[in-house]
């Protein structure tokens, strides 16, 4: 878990990986036009060296699919360390708020990750959540009837939609407060922002505050629990352990703390990209108004295309080698499976949106491996819903100045910050 | 050796020899057998290896664990008594096995 600032001096081995001055013109936190310089990192310098962040920087598809797929050399236990380490006042913060988190299950290794896994991976199935498809779809379309109510005829379906939605599911699953989605969605920027933003110490003080506020929430859910059961997924992880499961009531708050975050996040962004991307390309947008069945798979081409996560890190825990480049033993490191999911050697015209693309699902943006996002099939039922009852009340939406949509500065998110629409009379 | 026979959903049959050790979804994925998709690479997270086992290789495998079956309501096509996904099936040297792919995985 050292943060990886204390390698940042310098790249410790550097056949090869040592980066040129304009470092093919990628900047580790800016998010709204990265893939130029993906494609050329993918062409020029496929492992390298990023002295700013302290990273390897991984873009070919076949170099990152295999290090997720050794999570004996590349661990993931940094997958959640701040890129910028935390300054001293944020410290204090935190230390005095009981600020114990780290990680539910991203950054945890085997055999501790297996063994905490097996036990939420069975109170979070597709039972569990597909009962939930009428209710998520009227929340979809009670939330794009008000937008649709607006006489100026002008919506933000990051906002009005993308927003809601999904963080009404994962509290509802939860058994969190679902009055509460402004509070959550505060202390999810924030946990975004604190581990993998680009913060000066002043800056990360208001962000410390939420995430103390944020861990009690996830404690005092446990607690309630424990008192009270109830239908739910914490009530479930709760009973699991008094049923002879081996889980900590802090492994279960940390399980809650992942999912009150990776549990609507990249969901919001999804749905947000999703409508953005295909009024972008109004002719494929047709398509699936005129036959809804091709949804699933053009939320696939989504994925890959702009997929809500665009790098992850690993550490190697032994001298390794990645794409011919030596990796020392330490050595931790960034796999922008942004530049994979578009890595001409695995998709044909990667650069491309194509909602036929037969191989879509190949996509690496819910990662490979052990870590395999759980809520991959929820995220995409959502997304699915969203499309549908677009495609169903509001066919002629249109997007108004995409070239002018801003992304959030993340090192790994990609979060557009709005997606403004309008529609005709 | 180890053999797996795939019938896809059109009746195409492909005869695969595996390694033991290696689970049939696997021994899909390493060959370019269509019809498997398995997204997630074995770690019970995405049901896109689903397969129909012929009734009387049922017997040859492994039983299935309580992760496997609640998978097993998230596939695309609709499971059904003879269903399980690939990448919990592992083989053994003397794995002789039919097994059919469905339709779709999405």
């Amino acid at each position: 878990m050292s943060p990886s600032t204390e390698t940042a001096a310098r790249c410790p081995f550097g056949h090869g990986a040592e980066a040129p001055a304009g470092h093919h013109g990628y900047q580790p936190f800016q998010m709204k036009d990265p893939f130029p310089a993906y494609a050329e990192l993918r062409a020029e310098q496929p492992v390298m060296f990023d002295e700013r962040i302290g990273l390897y920087v991984v873009s070919r598809y076949d170099d990152i699919k295999a290090v997720f797929d050794d999570w004996e050399t590349f661990s993931s236990e940094n997958a959640q360390a701040p890129v910028r380490e935390r300054g001293p006042q944020a410290k204090q913060i935190m230390e005095e708020g009981g600020f114990t988190a780290y990680s539910g299950l991203s950054a945890r290794r085997p055999p501790e990750h297996t063994r905490i896994r097996a036990v939420v991976q069975k109170a979070f199935t597709p039972r569990r959540f597909k009962v939930l498809e009428p209710f998520i779809r009227q929340n979809v379309v009670d939330q794009l009837e008000a937008m649709l109510a607006n006489p100026e005829r002008r919506g933000d379906i990051f906002r009005d939609l993308a927003y809601d939605v999904p963080t009404v599911t994962i509290l509802t699953l939860i058994g969190a407060d679902v009055e509460q989605v402004d509070t959550f969605k505060r202390w999810s920027d924030s946990r975004a922002a604190m581990t993998w933003g680009d913060l000066s110490d002043e800056e990360q003080i208001p962000h410390a505050h939420n995430l103390v506020e944020y861990w009690q929430e996830c404690q005092r859910l446990v607690r309630v629990a424990h008192e009270q059961g109830g239908d739910n997924l914490t009530a479930d992880l709760v009973k699991a352990q008094q049923d002879g499961a081996e889980i900590t009531d802090h492994e279960i708050a940390s399980v809650l703390y992942s999912m009150l975050f990776a549990g609507h996040e990249t969901t919001t962004t999804l749905i947000s990209n999703a409508v953005r991307v295909l009024l972008a390309h109004p002719e494929q947008w047709q398509q699936l108004v005129e036959d809804p069945k091709k949804i699933p798979a053009a939320i696939d081409e989504v994925l890959r295309y702009s997929g809500s996560i665009v790098g992850w890190r690993r550490k190697a825990l032994k001298d390794a080698e990645v794409g011919g480049v030596k990796i020392p033993e330490g050595g931790q490191l960034l796999l922008l499976m942004g530049s994979a999911n578009r890595d001409e050697g695995r998709f044909a015209d990667g650069e491309e949106f194509d909602i036929s693309r037969s191989n879509a699902r190949e996509h690496l943006s819910f990662g490979y491996g052990i870590h395999y996002c759980l809520g991959n099939m929820l995220a995409k039922l959502q997304a699915k819903i969203a499309l549908e009852e677009i495609a169903r009340l509001a066919p002629n939406l249109k997007l108004d100045n995409p070239e002018a949509i801003e992304f959030r500065e993340n090192l790994s998110f990609r979060v557009p910050e709005s997606v403004p629409v309008t529609w005709e009379a | 050796m180890p053999t797996v026979h795939f019938t896809d959903a059109e009746g195409v049959v492909r005869d695969i020899e595996g390694n033991a050790g290696d689970s049939v979804m696997e021994t899909a994925v390493r060959n370019g057998v269509p019809g498997i998709v398995a997204e997630c690479g074995g770690s019970l997270s995405c049901a896109t290896c689903h397969v129909f086992v012929r009734e009387d290789c049922l017997d040859q495998l492994p039983e299935m664990d309580e992760m496997e079956d609640e998978m097993l309501y998230g596939t695309a096509v609709d499971r059904e008594d003879n269903s399980r996904l690939s990448c919990q099936l592992k083989l053994s040297e003397d794995s002789d096995l039919y097994v059919t792919t469905p339709e779709t995985q999405v």
